[in-house]
């Protein structure tokens, strides 16, 4: 371990030696190569593990360019469901020989995972990356992947929850952009019609409930943590956000739907059933793409921030495994991809943005989503927060979502909800 | 009286062809489903539509055939240990008395324990071993409820199979041991088959401990087809033709050894 | 060292080895705090973890569901697969095709059957809700007060056809003399099966009951394909929830405490319904 830190010291000085003498030469270096530290030679196999989302194939169409830098790394991605992706990657990190090379690691695992010795603290790393500029990412995003003063996971794509409508719809209605959570409740009233909800809601117990109903809550003003730091969902906000939740589920939302998550949503707000969604901002150009899932309907959607202004984060960090054996490799990767450079092709070819710089970048704004989009995403990154902070997310998340979809579902009163849920969370997360 | 005969006949063919729909119903638009394209799948009823080899492309290349592989060599690893320990034990017991009720009693214990019991020592032990994600953990697993089953299985097997030609065997000077190999085994032969295949099935259906001992690259078919809940809505297609997969070797499977099972069990079997 | 104990010490010594060495580690580590994420800071916690468990509402409550689910299963399962068993035993034509085929569904595995039925019965992409919405029905069978049953049918789906192959075999077994005498005698259909067959049917009932709750207590593929324990925690069943805890929140010493509960409490069972049985056949 120590001759490699060595072997990589002298090589990061002497490719600065000559990056500087280059540069003093004349000619600005171009700015569509990278600068790292890392040699061209590395080599190593990358096993990967990824969900299938749209980023996952644009980091795909990405690996031809990144073996033009570094040709002897083979990044071999195996897309898989995101169910089995933690399981997998637990077997992984505690196999004696690692499946997995690099991992991605969604937000409410990196606490677990960073203090269970799992991953690499990349501290060391990122600060001898020339340019790597770690403090361009998104304020919010770089504090995800930061636990107990180190850096472990540095991000990927965010997955910002935002509002989703048809603005053909609304503005045959004649309705604005709802501004506050009452205005949202009216809209999706308004635009329930026999055959088509006003609002695909996705009130699956455990995850999804607490991840979409997070964002009512922060509409009306309320959060999930008290000022003492810890959780606190008895509050006045929480109930009215409760309240508003069911009843626009038992008013607007498609019939039947109690047990809908992202999929159904989805497809109900593709196939010209539902006309708004509270999702994932990047589903946006997903949606409006030509040949996309939304067929005829693609160029209709519009994304808006949360009535309120505030949102629920996620986002999936780029980790190394503690026992992966090709850490350079690793890095190589992870720095070229999350490079302003890097970055810039991705979020251009459509991905979720991460770095303040790229999201206002004139010539990122005319590809990808558009200028439109980028907009909007920087509202929602601006003003976004975590369902859940420090360990045990995992569970906690689950254990608030099952409380919530009991309420909705009428088994349980929104009061006696609400302070289940607190009680549980914060039994969750003290131990 | 005649009257009455008949009357239990038809309703007993209207029970027939009930439950010949029931099972037959969701496989056919399973089938039907994994030839649709993305958006035909948003029609469920619809039977008209232009076909795709998609999902079938998508499926044979995702690695199915090779979870369907080890499925059937952890199937077939676990069921001929347990045949072999499982006969001599089940002859022991049966024809000795050994230990009396206890044995028989602990031998139905251990198909008794749940398997969240049994699976997280597996998992510790695993890992401490360094087997973590391998099929030998999974193998061991599977050892813990195939073997019960088939021991207990082989008990009553011993117990309905006549004495008298293992004594006339002894008789003729054959050792204990030969005698149980060359003349009792092919007594209870049908048996053994019958409790072989409920071994098999055993093992080829778990998903629990495989799940959970080997997620990642020694998958086996179930945690292979649990992964085709993907994100994408319109995944669908390929997890039907999944389905199919899985299904079809059953169905044929199931053709051939049905009557076999059926004159197996009823050899004996189902005795305490 | 004699020729029985000789043949039995091989089946012994691995049953040790796979099951009673995870049953007595299981056991330990339901005395510790051990949790995936922190395997270096386990520490003994004597029975601090069975209390947890016990005051647990929610493990009562999974124990409720899986109860429910075992009583309305098996019963469905009986009652259908002894009619099937008799019907099918009558047939003369086709014989073999039909029971392959209805005896199918027992092999498929049955996560492949749970995400059949998922999108089977799912709003948007399943044949039924379309079918019942164009007969101007609306039922969400995974929703609040249905899933459960929804999973009992699924179950029934799968697993009558096991009564059937166990209960047909029974039914071929049995001697044909009883029957013989009560058609000489005029008896009627009714008293045939009252008083001969189903008598003579019992042990085979009891061994079929006996293998199929225990089967049943175990239920979770069809949780995991279809509704994660949902809505709330209607289908939240033992083993399920026991999967959560100990390997989705790492808390694998509470897990173990739940599990080896259950063990306690099925083997409990099973003990009395044995003396039960042995009592039935003295008499």
């Amino acid at each position: 371990m120590r001759r490699t830190n060595v072997r990589r010291s002298l090589l990061a000085a002497g490719v600065v030696l000559i990056m500087g003498l280059v540069t003093a030469c004349g000619g600005s270096s171009s700015s569509t190569t990278a600068t790292v530290q890392i040699s061209a030679e590395t080599a190593g196999t990358l096993r990967v593990l990824m969900e299938g989302v749209p980023d996952t194939d644009i980091v795909k169409a990405l690996l031809a360019d990144f073996n033009k830098d570094y040709p002897n790394i083979d990044v071999q991605i195996e897309p898989i469901a995101y169910d089995q992706i933690r399981d997998k990657l637990v077997a992984s990190f505690q196999a004696s020989k690692p499946t997995y090379d690099l991992a991605i690691i969604d937000n409410p695992w990196v606490g677990d995972f960073a203090k269970a010795g799992f991953l690499k603290p990349l501290d060391d790393l990122i600060n001898s990356t020339d340019g790597y500029d770690y403090n361009d990412f998104s304020a919010p995003l770089r504090a995800i992947g930061e636990v107990d003063g180190s850096i472990y996971g540095v991000p990927f794509y965010n997955y910002g929850l935002g509002l989703i409508y048809r603005t053909d719809l609304l503005q045959a209605a004649g309705i604005a952009e709802p501004t506050t959570l009452d205005e949202l409740a009216a809209a999706a009233k308004k635009l329930t019609t026999g055959s088509r909800a006003g609002i695909a809601m996705q009130p699956q117990r455990g995850y999804k409930a607490f991840e979409e109903w997070g964002n009512y809550l922060f509409a009306a003003g309320g959060s999930v943590y008290g000022s003492d730091g810890k959780v606190n969902l008895d509050t006045p906000e929480a109930k009215k956000a409760l309240e508003t939740y069911i009843a626009m589920y038992k008013s607007s939302a498609p019939k039947n739907s109690l047990n809908w998550a992202f999929d159904e949503a989805l497809r109900a707000v593709s196939s010209d059933k539902a006309a708004m969604m509270v999702s994932y901002n990047w589903m946006l150009p997903t949606l409006n793409k030509a040949d996309g899932p939304a067929g005829a309907l693609a160029g209709k959607y519009k994304l808006a921030t949360m009535p309120g202004g505030k949102q629920v984060l996620g986002s999936w960090d780029w980790a190394i495994p503690a026992n992966s054996e090709v850490s350079d490799a690793a890095w190589a990767f992870i720095s070229w991809l999350t490079s302003k450079a890097g970055e810039t092709a991705r979020v251009s070819a459509g991905g979720a943005p991460v770095r303040t710089s790229v999201l206002s970048d004139p010539a990122v704004s005319t590809t990808g989503g558009g200028a439109d989009y980028y907009a909007t995403v920087a509202k929602i990154l601006g003003n976004a927060e975590p369902m859940c902070q420090g360990s045990n997310c995992d569970e906690m998340i689950n254990a608030v979502g099952t409380e919530l979809n009991s309420a909705i579902a009428g088994k349980k009163s929104v009061a006696a909800a609400l302070k289940d849920a607190t009680t549980a969370a914060n039994k969750i997360q003290s131990q | 009286m005649k009257g009455n005969k008949s009357s239990w006949g038809i309703l007993g063919k209207l029970l027939i062809s009930l439950s010949f729909l029931l099972v037959a119903m969701p496989l056919l638009w399973v089938s039907i489903a994994s030839f649709k394209k993305g958006t035909d799948l948003n029609n469920p009823t619809q039977i008209t539509f232009v076909p795709t080899l998609e999902n079938w492309k998508e499926v044979f290349s995702s690695g199915i055939f090779q979870s369907a592989g080890r499925s059937a060599f952890v199937g077939v690893v676990a069921v001929s240990i347990s045949i072999v320990l499982g006969s001599m034990g089940a002859y022991s017991i049966s024809r000795y008395k050994t230990g009396k009720s206890l044995t028989r009693f602990g031998i139905l214990a251990a198909q008794v324990l749940p398997p969240a019991v049994l699976v997280f020592p597996f998992l510790d032990l695993a890992y401490r071993l360094r087997l973590s994600d391998t099929l030998v953990a999974v193998i061991a697993a599977h050892l813990s409820f195939v073997l019960p089953v088939v021991t207990w299985f082989l008990i009553g097997f011993f117990d309905a199979a006549p004495k008298e030609v293992e004594e006339q065997a002894l008789v003729d000077g054959l050792g204990r041991f030969a005698a149980f190999r060359k003349v009792v085994l092919p007594q209870v032969a049908p048996g053994v088959g019958a409790a072989a295949i409920f071994g098999f099935v055993l093992s080829w259906n778990d998903l629990f401990y495989a799940l959970i001992l080997a997620p990642g690259n020694a998958a086996t078919l179930p945690v292979r087809i649990a992964g085709f809940n993907t994100f994408r809505g319109v995944e669908l297609g390929a997890m039907c033709a999944a389905i199919i997969v899985s299904v079809v070797p059953v169905l044929i499977t199931s053709f051939f050894i049905q009557r076999r099972l059926v004159r197996g069990i009823s050899g004996g079997a189902v005795k305490f | 060292m004699s020729f029985r104990i000789r043949m039995i010490l091989p089946l012994l010594a691995t049953l040790v080895a796979a099951v009673g060495y995870p049953l007595i580690y299981s056991f330990y580590l339901s005395l510790t705090s051990y949790k995936i994420t922190k395997r270096w800071d386990v520490h003994f916690v004597g029975l601090n973890q069975y209390k947890d468990v016990l005051t647990n509402s929610d493990y009562w409550s999974a124990m409720k569901v899986t109860a429910t689910f075992v009583v309305f299963g098996v019963f469905l399962e009986l009652s259908l697969g002894l009619a099937i068993a008799l019907a099918l035993q009558r047939q003369k034509k086709f014989r073999d095709f039909t029971r392959s085929f209805l005896l199918s569904p027992m092999f498929i595995t049955p996560i492949a059957v749970g995400l059949m039925f998922r999108f089977l019965l799912n709003q948007q992409l399943g044949a039924i809700p379309t079918i019942l919405d164009k007969l101007g029905l609306s039922y969400d069978f995974f929703g609040s007060g249905k899933a459960l049953f929804t999973m009992v049918m699924i179950d029934t789906w799968q697993w009558t056809p096991f009564m059937v192959l166990l209960i047909l075999a029974g039914l071929e077994s049995l001697s044909k003399q009883p029957f013989e005498a009560a058609r000489v005698d005029g008896a009627n259909p009714f008293y045939t099966f009252k008083r001969i067959t189903l008598p003579m049917l019992t042990p085979i009932l009891t061994v079929a009951i006996l293998i199929r709750s225990l089967d049943a207590l175990k239920v979770f593929e069809y949780v995991y394909a279809t509704t994660r324990g949902g809505p709330g925690i209607e289908t939240q069943t033992i083993q399920y929830f026991t999967y959560q805890t100990g390997i989705q929140y790492y808390r694998l010493g509470n897990a173990s405490a739940m599990a080896y509960l259950l063990l306690i409490l099925v083997m409990f069972l099973v003990i009395v319904l044995f003396k039960q049985i042995e009592k039935a056949r003295r008499s």
